[in-house]
């Protein structure tokens, strides 16, 4: 049952990222060269209808099925900002963020694959360092990590 | 503009919007779930990588439900391509890349394994990406998504410009 809602909410996520161009990577180009305003439309009114909706939610304080509603906020870095930066380059270098990597994937473009086999080792990287990094990124402690999402 | 998949018309930014926002009420109203890709690439590594990172209880008890959440990504993206009237193909044709770069599948892999490393090491270090930190944590008023997300669009332009109006000009 659950797994059935997940799937069908990250079909239709998924859906929405392809037809909408957030995972085309003209769109993100465009969105970079400030020659189109289609994927700062869509962040932004996505931004102003999840605003106002997650904040009843939490005011009501439980789930359509009762549940005490779980929303953790993520711990605040330096890594907030050096990581950005890195990830950054990298949405402009393949035109994808995470959520389109795997969408761009479905729609049948082959070049994602290089794209998510790098997402992968360099999760993984960062994983196998995480207790190396160097003191200024005061990253949280392993068991807590950056912040989920 | 057109989508580089079958020349489609993109939906309108504001529809685009409201359906993203709807779709990560429900998965917080009906799932209980902030909306969140960039952990998926740690939950997919846990199904290899037995380390202590990947072990911390965030992957463990998040692969129920981000697992088959990261599936229906990939089948909205066929389910997308497969009913546009082009029908479901494989290909490799990447829009103004092609224009003004011009690599081959090679060169495209390449490129793009290039990019993806700094997108899995990029969003685990900032603690999430587009999603997370740009539409979830930003409607929450989170500090820390807000200077996450002016980092990573603020690099994008950089880098956008630097490869098509300085590299590539």
């Amino acid at each position: 049952m659950n797994t059935a809602l997940f799937l069908a909410l990250g079909t239709a996520f998924g859906w929405v990222l392809s037809r909408s161009g957030a995972s085309d990577y003209d769109v993100v180009q465009a969105m970079f060269l400030f020659t189109s305003f289609q994927l700062y439309g869509i962040i932004g009114t996505a931004v102003l209808v999840t605003a106002p909706g997650l904040w009843l939610l939490k005011r009501r304080g439980r789930t359509a099925f009762g549940a005490p509603l779980a929303v953790k906020p993520k711990p605040r870095h330096p890594g907030n900002v050096v990581g950005g930066v890195l990830f950054g380059i990298g949405w402009s270098i393949t035109g994808m963020c995470p959520g389109p990597i795997l969408v761009n994937l479905g729609e049948g473009k082959l070049y994602a694959l290089g794209a998510l086999a790098g997402a992968l080792l360099g999760a993984a990287l960062f994983g196998a360092l995480y207790e190396r990094f160097p003191a200024w990124l005061r990253l949280p402690a392993l068991r807590v990590g950056t912040g989920d999402g | 503009m057109t989508l580089i998949l079958h020349q489609l018309q993109p939906y309108h930014w504001a529809l685009s919007g409201v359906l993203i926002g709807v779709i990560t009420l429900l998965l917080l109203w009906l799932g209980n779930q902030r909306l969140g890709i960039s952990t998926g690439f740690e939950n997919l590594c846990s199904l290899v990588l037995k380390t202590a990172y990947f072990r911390r209880s965030e992957i463990t008890g998040s692969q129920a439900w981000r697992l088959p959440f990261l599936a229906g990504l990939v089948l909205g993206g066929f389910l997308s391509a497969a009913t546009s009237g082009g029908g479901w193909a494989p290909f490799w044709d990447l829009g103004s890349f092609d224009r003004a770069i011009g690599l081959g599948p090679a060169g495209k892999l390449v490129w793009m394994f290039a990019g993806g490393l700094l997108i899995g090491f990029g969003t685990r270090m900032a603690g999430g990406c587009t999603s997370g930190h740009g539409i979830f944590g930003i409607a929450n008023l989170e500090r820390a998504s807000v200077e996450s997300t002016l980092a990573f669009v603020a690099a994008g332009i950089v880098a956008s410009n630097l490869i098509y109006r300085v590299g590539a000009a």
